[in-house]
């Protein structure tokens, strides 16, 4: 039986840790962590139950990435990740993804500009991964609006060695050697402009997920599209949502059917009329409800890439933050919805720890 | 070799662990960033990216000026001289 949840919030002015117990409907606050800094993820290391990796991307100092043993409590600067190429310069981190459990010392980064970087001392030294940049298709990745990043890493939960990464704009690309060669994982996805039909890259990718146990479950939102992955390539699943476009997703830590999006509406990137809504599956994408009980009525909130998670309990719990420093909760897998936090900084990222 | 002081402002103060101000051996004022990284390895990173170079959004002040509008890192530097790094005033938010 688990103890409790954190949610973990990146904001543009530093990190908040928000603690409950299992039924989730009081929150004790800790932080702000960092709190002058731009904080785009922090992750949660299930393998240890006590680790955080938060991807500070100063300004003033340059990027970091800081690790904590204790949830938060105290922090220790890692060795910044770093490119031998000195046409590259590590500017910032998208996103960090604890490694596979039978590897419990390994963990992943991704970075802007677009690199895989590898950690096998649990996130306190990095190591280039060379070979996606290695990719025949490398000199043709462009940035898209927020830079040339490396924002999602989605692991296998049964083969340590199946990878897969999003890059926009490139799109995903998978490896199943353990990264040691990557090969074009876009078939079936639309593209933004025209391109030739053998371009199988330059798909803009905005936020690859992959189930945590049940294996080849993944998912993705794209600038064109929201997709479920099917026969190594991709479905669309964009019909009976309001907008093919988004940033935000989450999978059911449960049910490998189920999925929860916050679509938006372009080109003005926000909610779409009548306002604040996750939108949930329950059947791999063949049909969505819209959920927005609680969520305030005519609110065109906007939710980022890494906006949006779930926790691992049952039933799941759901959380969402906006880049009006809002922070929402549901503790019934999206039916309703309640407030956790008003005022914060921009939100840029929502993550959890499920605290056994 | 002259002695140089070294004074940090803002939040370089914070990653030298809150030390405001050292004096290093230093004959340019790239060498005494060196140094200062040196006696404070936090800072190493801070100050320059992998490639050696100093990073963005630092001010760095000698003998008055700020140095990239004067001889750069190869600036040099005298006996007394103090070297200013200063989170610079730039961007917005």
């Amino acid at each position: 039986m688990a103890k409790g949840v954190a949610i973990l919030v990146g904001t543009r002015k530093g990190a908040y840790v928000f603690r409950a117990t299992g039924a989730r409907k009081r929150w004790k606050v800790e932080g702000p962590y960092f709190g002058a800094e731009p904080v785009y993820h922090v992750a949660f290391d299930p393998r240890d139950g006590s680790s955080l990796y938060a991807a500070v991307n100063s300004a003033f100092g340059g990027p970091r990435i800081e690790v904590s043993r204790d949830l938060g409590k105290t922090w220790k600067t890692a060795q910044n990740p770093a490119f031998d190429d000195p046409a590259l310069t590590f500017k910032r981190t998208w996103h960090i993804e604890a490694g596979h459990a039978s590897q419990p010392k390994v963990v992943w980064a991704g970075t802007e500009p677009a690199g895989l970087f590898r950690s096998d001392d649990r996130g306190m030294t990095w190591t280039h991964v060379p070979s996606l940049r290695a990719h025949a298709t490398e000199h043709e990745w462009s940035p898209g609006a927020g830079g040339e990043g490396l924002h999602s890493i989605a692991l296998d939960p049964t083969d340590p060695k199946r990878i897969s990464i999003g890059i926009s704009v490139a799109g995903v690309y998978d490896s199943a050697d353990g990264g040691r060669t990557w090969t074009i994982a876009n078939r079936g996805t639309r593209t933004v402009m025209p391109v030739p039909k053998e371009v199988q890259h330059h798909r803009c990718v905005h936020h690859l997920v992959a189930h945590p146990t049940v294996p080849g479950v993944r998912a993705q939102q794209n600038h064109v599209g929201t997709y479920w992955g099917a026969n190594g390539g991709w479905r669309e699943i964009s019909a009976g949502l309001p907008s093919d476009f988004g940033f935000a997703m989450a999978l059911h830590p449960g049910d490998a059917e189920t999925a929860f999006v916050f679509p938006l509406a372009v080109p003005e990137r926000l909610a779409p009329e009548p306002g604040a809504a996750v939108w949930r599956t329950r059947d791999a994408g063949k049909s969505w409800k819209r959920l927005a009980g609680g969520l305030p009525r005519g609110a065109r909130l906007e939710v980022l890439r890494e906006g949006m998670s779930t926790d691992r309990l049952d039933p799941a719990g759901v959380y969402f933050g906006s880049t009006t420093g809002d922070l929402w909760a549901s503790a019934d897998e999206g039916k309703s919805w309640s407030l956790v936090a008003e005022y914060l900084p921009q939100i840029l990222s929502v993550g959890t720890a499920t605290l056994a | 070799m002259p002695r140089v002081n070294v004074r940090l402002h803002g939040v370089f103060s914070d990653f030298a662990g809150g030390a405001r101000s050292t004096t290093v051996d230093a004959s340019t004022v790239g060498t005494a960033i060196d140094a200062l990284a040196q006696r404070f390895p936090s800072l190493r990173e801070r100050l320059r990216d992998e490639h050696g170079r100093l990073r963005e959004h630092i001010g760095v002040f000698a003998r008055g000026e700020e140095i990239q509008h004067a001889g750069g890192e190869s600036q040099a530097v005298a006996d007394g001289d103090t070297v200013h790094i200063v989170p610079a005033m730039s961007g917005g938010g």
